[in-house]
């Protein structure tokens, strides 16, 4: 039994929650605005629409709906900690965790954010599942929340095709190694040396040190794409590759890829140079757009849902973004409920 | 080496040979910006050299990517 001594606890997945903004925006919509097309961002993103908040609404906001999702998924009230993985909190200072937790009747709980960009959930596994293995927490509520549209460039046809905003909770609890829903190895990783492919350059401590104004556009997000593109393919198989090395699964035992929606094409080329098949890799990007640390959390809470993943598949997570940072871990797919929203 | 480089296109991409010569550009065989990069990735992979999607937009013709990546020490 866990937490007997001797042994460590695993996290293991016990229900999840989604919640998306109700305002779907076309790529017509953008076109309207942006010189770009609907063909032009399908063929180079996958993507048909995505989701933006309305005015008022925050990235706590959509944590909290999600938030509550998971637990009632999990037949929870309560959790021991609120681990929030997100790179638009509501504020530079506090974390948005906090004010989560205390709006689920949780004041008292121990939450924080994570920062890893689109690894953020990733990031955000591993810190969960740790605290779970030291004993600090027997049930964590992880969060994956954005509100990318808060960041982007008005004028920017490329990041604002891209990002959409969302919410995706899952509720771990302390569990066996070997039992359906355990988190499997968490391989991370970071190279800060190419920090400058996907930032918002100004408003920290580096720009208000310097004591010089910025352009406008630094305050917004901003992406190399090209250069993303081939760290990203490169780093998620390297990771992916990895996780499944300790966890015991060739490339081909792998029911279910989820990969962090980034970008279709990105997807395509980590799959088909792994080697796994087109129907085993499960996707959303293209009604909700890449929506960064709420992707992966958001299609699993899909997938399950939907019958796209079923219990007992071999599944296989990965994530790459900003830092850069990146990660992939595995986990056979347990019996629990899968619960969404939007509004 | 442009024979290898005008297979691995054909293939990658789908296009038709005849259109594969040695005066025809990335553009005009209708490769996008995330195409470029991934033809970067894959002649490193195949050949050896790295190359940048940028180096390859500027060379643009396939005569001139075939220079570019014999000058890198392509093995073939």
């Amino acid at each position: 039994m866990p937490g007997m001594p001797g042994d460590t606890a695993h996290a293991v997945v016990a229900g999840l929650g989604s919640w998306l903004p109700s305002r779907s925006v076309s790529n017509d919509e953008l076109a309207g605005y942006l010189d770009t097309s609907d063909e032009w961002i399908r063929s180079r993103t996958g993507i048909a629409a995505r989701r933006w908040v309305d005015q008022g609404t925050t990235t706590g906001d959509l944590a909290v709906e999600a938030g509550r999702l998971a637990l009632r998924a999990a037949s929870e009230d309560t959790v021991d900690a609120v681990v929030l993985a997100t790179t638009t909190p509501d504020r530079r200072c506090p974390a948005t965790a906090p004010d989560v937790a205390a709006r689920l009747g949780m004041t008292g709980t121990p939450a924080f954010d994570v920062s890893a960009v689109c690894a953020g959930f990733l990031y955000g596994l591993a810190t969960a599942s740790g605290l779970i293995a030291a004993g600090t927490a027997q049930r964590v509520l992880l969060i994956g929340a954005e509100t990318y549209s808060t960041i982007l460039n008005p004028g920017d046809r490329t990041t604002r095709a891209i990002f959409g905003d969302a919410a995706g909770a899952v509720l771990l609890r302390a569990g066996s190694a070997d039992e359906p829903g355990a988190i499997g190895p968490c391989v991370l990783g970071s190279d800060g040396g190419n920090r400058d492919l996907i930032t918002i350059p100004a408003g920290g401590a580096e720009q208000r040190s310097a004591g010089t104004d910025a352009p406008p556009e630094d305050f917004y997000f901003q992406m190399r794409g090209g250069d993303v593109y081939r760290h990203a393919v490169t780093r998620m198989i390297e990771s992916a590759e990895e996780a499944l090395s300790r966890t015991g699964w060739a490339a081909d035992e792998v029911d279910r890829l989820v990969p962090h929606q980034a970008n279709s094409r990105i997807s395509t080329a980590v799959a088909e140079r792994m080697g796994i098949e087109p129907n085993r890799q499960v996707t959303n990007i293209e009604h909700v757009g890449n929506t960064a640390s709420a992707s992966i959390p958001v299609l699993l809470a899909e997938t399950a849902a939907d019958g796209r993943l079923k219990p007992g598949h071999r599944v296989l997570i990965v994530g790459f973004g900003g830092g850069l940072a990146w990660g992939a871990t595995t986990l056979t797919w347990p019996d629990v409920p899968a619960l969404r929203g939007e509004g | 080496m442009f024979e290898e480089l005008k297979q691995l296109m054909a293939s990658k991409y789908q296009l038709d040979p005849a259109t594969i010569t040695p005066d025809a550009t990335l553009k005009g065989l209708g490769l996008d910006s995330l195409d470029v990069v991934e033809l970067a990735m894959t002649a490193e992979k195949e050949w050896g050299p790295r190359v940048t999607d940028d180096e390859l937009n500027e060379a643009q013709r396939l005569d001139a990517i075939v220079k570019l990546l014999e000058s890198r020490n392509a093995r073939v």
